[in-house]
């Protein structure tokens, strides 16, 4: 079983997850020509324009939260917890869902709008052990990887 | 005894500063993070929508979750990690 987490300084272009990924490239490969993998699946996590401002109630009927256009989020980690947290939570979630591989890896500082800021890369046996872990992931990181997002609001 | 714990994301920005301070009775032998998160609420109203109850809460202690009756020393870091929005 391969278990990869990173956190990356800045948004996770090609570039910077081919740099992180780089010392794994083999192990991978052997995984996928072993026969074993028969299902991968790949969760981006994008920097979208519109966000809800807590600090604004609109003035429509339902008085809800407004929604502002963003810049950019900065994502603030508490190291090195953050990244322990990252690989613990990717061990737990490969091991429950009988995982071949999982690669987590999450940005840390400025990530803008449009901009990739989490990637999450599973491959099992079969689809529904993926589609399984990949939400079962997400929803732990949430409460268990301290890592805190600040929105950055464009004009 | 004097417990500083450091503060991250919303609860930063509630108390305007990265670094919340209590005081706790009792001396060093004895102060649990129960206590601690007891203190906060306390001492600072501001953070409490981000503070779990203290009988049930966490914090991070030495950059691991710990609760309850887990003991607090003197140099332990310890922080508020809670309300996280990752992803």
């Amino acid at each position: 079983m391969m278990v990869v987490a990173f956190i990356v300084d800045g948004p996770l272009t090609a570039e910077a997850q081919a740099r992180a990924l780089h010392a794994h490239a083999g192990k991978w490969q052997a995984l996928t020509r072993g026969g074993g993998v028969g299902a991968t699946l790949r969760f981006e996590g994008i920097v979208r324009r519109a966000e809800p401002d807590h600090g604004t109630v609109s003035g429509g009927a339902g008085g809800g939260v407004a929604e502002r256009d963003l810049l950019a989020l900065d994502y603030q980690t508490y190291d090195p917890m953050a990244e322990r947290g990252l690989l613990t939570l990717a061990r737990e979630v490969a091991e429950r869902h009988g995982l071949k591989s999982i690669v987590a890896m999450h940005s840390r500082g400025r990530v803008g709008v449009g901009e990739v800021s989490f990637v999450l890369e599973v491959a099992a046996p079969h689809r529904a052990e993926t589609l399984a872990a990949v939400a079962d992931f997400i929803d732990r990181l949430k409460q268990d990887v301290p890592i805190w997002k600040r929105a950055v609001w464009a004009g | 005894m004097r417990v500083e714990v450091l503060l991250f994301g919303g609860a930063a920005l509630a108390a305007k500063a990265d670094l919340a301070v209590v005081e706790v009775a009792g001396d060093a032998s004895d102060v649990t993070v129960r206590d601690v998160l007891a203190a906060l609420h306390d001492q600072h109203p501001a953070l409490k929508f981000a503070l779990p109850p203290p009988e049930s809460g966490r914090l991070a202690v030495n950059q691991a979750f710990a609760k309850g009756d887990h003991a607090i020393r003197p140099d332990d870091e310890v922080a508020l990690v809670t309300l996280v929005g990752g992803g």
